[in-house]
């Protein structure tokens, strides 16, 4: 599933997939792997990006309920 | 006697100076093994297609010897195999982005794989020149250089490939 929070909350910091990932330690195509919903990150990475974009775990990758 | 003498001190050194430049690739920077998590297991993923290649591959040789006869030497037919599950590697690395590490300049590797490649296949060209990459109808241990420059052109041409699909597809800003 895609992750479109994350991908707006990149955006809202005007951050490209390739800084948020130098900024992350990451490839830029993790990135966009994990914004395509093609890979699942580890709890790790999760709290790295979370820190670096301002924002918590749910707000970021907690699945919304149907 | 001094024959074989002759060969295994010509392998040592080879391995020996193969060694020495990718301690000194490494040490520049050129070649780096720093992966993300993703990579990583993308890449036991293609580890694991190149083990089972491997095998496939080594089981054909030995069954083409028997039923076939001797069409290919020990040491070319072992490299055969090498070169066809090593390509397998690469080819699912480059597929999934884990092929070069997080430190690795794409140009400076590709330029590294093409000039192994044009070595390689240059030292073929003079040895299929010479007639002796076959001998009495098998293939000969100077069949390994353009196997080698094969597989390091095929790896290449299917990043640069891959390459420029990215480029396309790459998000903007």
């Amino acid at each position: 599933m895609k992750n479109l929070r994350l991908k707006s909350a990149r955006a809202a910091l005007d951050l490209s997939q390739q800084q948020l990932a130098e900024a992350v330690g990451v490839s830029r195509q993790t990135v966009n792997a994990i914004e395509k919903g093609d890979y699942n990150p580890t709890i790790r990475l999760c709290l790295a990006i979370c820190r670096v974009l301002g924002k918590t775990l749910d707000e970021l990758f907690w699945e919304e309920e149907t | 006697m001094e024959y074989k003498l002759g060969m295994v001190f010509g392998v040592a050194v080879s391995l020996t100076v193969g060694v020495l430049i990718v301690a000194v690739l490494f040490k520049k920077r050129v070649l780096d093994m720093t992966f993300d998590e993703r990579q990583e297991r993308a890449r036991g993923q293609a580890f694991k297609l190149g083990f089972f290649t491997m095998m496939f591959c080594t089981a054909a040789y030995g069954i083409s010897d028997a039923v076939l006869g001797r069409w290919i030497d020990v040491i070319t037919g072992c490299m055969l195999c090498v070169c066809i599950s090593v390509t397998v590697f690469a080819v699912e690395c480059i597929r999934k982005d884990a092929y070069l590490s997080l430190k690795e300049r794409p140009w400076q590797v590709m330029t590294l794989f093409a000039i192994l490649a044009a070595v390689n296949l240059g030292i073929g060209a003079l040895n299929l020149h010479s007639g002796e990459v076959v001998e009495n109808g098998v293939l000969t241990f100077r069949a390994i250089n353009p196997m080698v420059g094969v597989m390091m052109l095929l790896v290449l041409a299917i990043y640069a490939v891959k390459h420029l699909q990215d480029g396309s597809e790459m998000e903007e800003g």
